[in-house]
């Protein structure tokens, strides 16, 4: 049982991890504001929500299980809300030029 | 399980640490602000991470009070920058 | 949803997180067309929400006896808040269609951050970036908001803003059928939550 938690957490913690390089592979190599954008906001959070997954099974009870997923939720939350006002700023921005 | 997640802590920062490339690459002011929301997201995910292996409970409520501030961070950039390009878009309106 | 305001403990402090959807979409405050609620509804929904912010300070702070006071201040006045901000709706909301759109989401996050990693790790980076508008038949303000929220964690698309009326978003691959998964996603949303 412990065996398989573990397992669980390797997977997922390894897949965030993941999601962590290649959001900042497409943050250095995608050409212009917005298709970075693209590659931050999504690979970023699903990088952080897999480590959150894989945090899951370590958790001491279920309250900490709960905030583990509450802070992923608000981190989403966060990144969607974010990626749209930055999305626009870039677009005004280039339209104003 | 701990070697494992202590390992995964050390290839988060250097992701991040690559990330402060881009922070001094620009091009743009929005291209930097973008990097800080990345190395605050991988900021929240290192503090969960180390307060799972070192046992430390406060560590995730520093994550928690991170996932905050970096929210604010950029809401904060984006409502300066949008005022501003609205006063160019303004002035430029006025002088043709 | 997304107003939720955030507690966070140790002190007893409270930290708001007001994200402003009025200043996404530039019209601000668009009267719904429920806001006529009665008392009873009133009443309801600000004793839900209370319950719900309840249950977020017994996660996020713990239970202790002496956090009490610094609890009961905080509910008071994140629930105060979000009635402020959010105003109470009549519209049916069913849990199974919530459930579905919480799953729906679930699984494009996890194809959008794929995806992505695809593109960003193939040496050929195949990116055809552009714009696509979008035409919307969600009423201006925060339902289109929420709209625009859920649909930036899409694979390949980010909201970028309105123009005439239609939903400008920006796109890593043209060539694929954005329209049809928006429209798919509106869908879900509009059996969840605005079911009218």
């Amino acid at each position: 049982m412990s065996l398989l938690r573990d397992i669980i957490t390797i997977v997922a913690v390894s897949a965030g991890a993941f999601f962590f390089l290649a959001g900042t592979v497409g943050l250095l190599r995608f050409p212009d504001t917005l298709t970075r954008l693209h590659a931050l906001t999504k690979a970023d959070n699903l990088g952080l929500g897999l480590v959150v997954l894989g945090l899951l099974p370590q958790a001491a009870s279920l309250r900490d299980g709960f905030k583990l997923v509450s802070i992923w939720l608000l981190g989403l939350l966060a990144g969607a809300t974010v990626s749209q006002l930055i999305a626009r700023a870039a677009r005004q921005g280039e339209s104003a030029r | 399980m701990t070697e494992f997640l202590t390992a995964a802590v050390g290839f988060i920062l250097a992701m991040l640490a690559l990330g402060l490339v881009s922070i001094l690459r620009g091009p743009g002011d929005a291209d930097r602000m973008m990097a800080a929301q990345l190395i605050g997201t991988g900021g929240i995910a290192t503090l969960l991470l180390l307060g799972t292996v070192a046992n430390l409970p406060a560590a995730i409520d520093v994550a928690l009070t991170l996932a905050l501030l970096a929210t604010f961070a950029s809401i904060a950039f984006v409502k300066k920058g949008l005022s501003s390009l609205e006063a160019d878009g303004s002035a430029s309106t006025e002088t043709t | 949803m997304s107003r939720v305001p955030l507690l966070a403990h140790g002190t007893g402090d409270m930290v708001w997180l007001p994200i402003e959807e009025s200043n996404m979409s530039g019209s601000s405050g668009t009267p719904d067309a429920n806001a006529g609620v009665i008392a009873g509804g009133f009443w309801w929904s600000a004793t839900s929400r209370a319950a719900w912010f309840v249950c977020l300070w017994l996660v996020l702070a713990g239970a202790d006896p002496a956090d009490i006071p610094a609890a009961a201040a905080a509910v008071a006045a994140a629930t105060w808040t979000s009635l402020r901000l959010l105003e109470p709706r009549t519209a049916r909301r069913s849990v199974r269609a919530i459930g579905q759109l919480v799953l729906l989401f679930l699984y494009h996050s996890v194809v959008a951050g794929a995806d992505v990693a695809r593109r960003a790790l193939d040496p050929r980076l195949p990116l055809r970036p552009g714009f696509v508008a979008y035409p919307t038949r969600l009423s201006s303000g925060i339902r289109r908001n929420v709209f625009t929220t859920l649909t930036s964690l899409l694979p390949g698309t980010v909201p970028t803003g309105e123009e005439n009326g239609q939903l400008v978003y920006h796109c890593l691959d043209v060539e694929q059928p954005m329209v049809a998964e928006l429209a798919a996603e509106e869908a879900a949303l509009v059996r969840a939550l605005y079911n009218d």
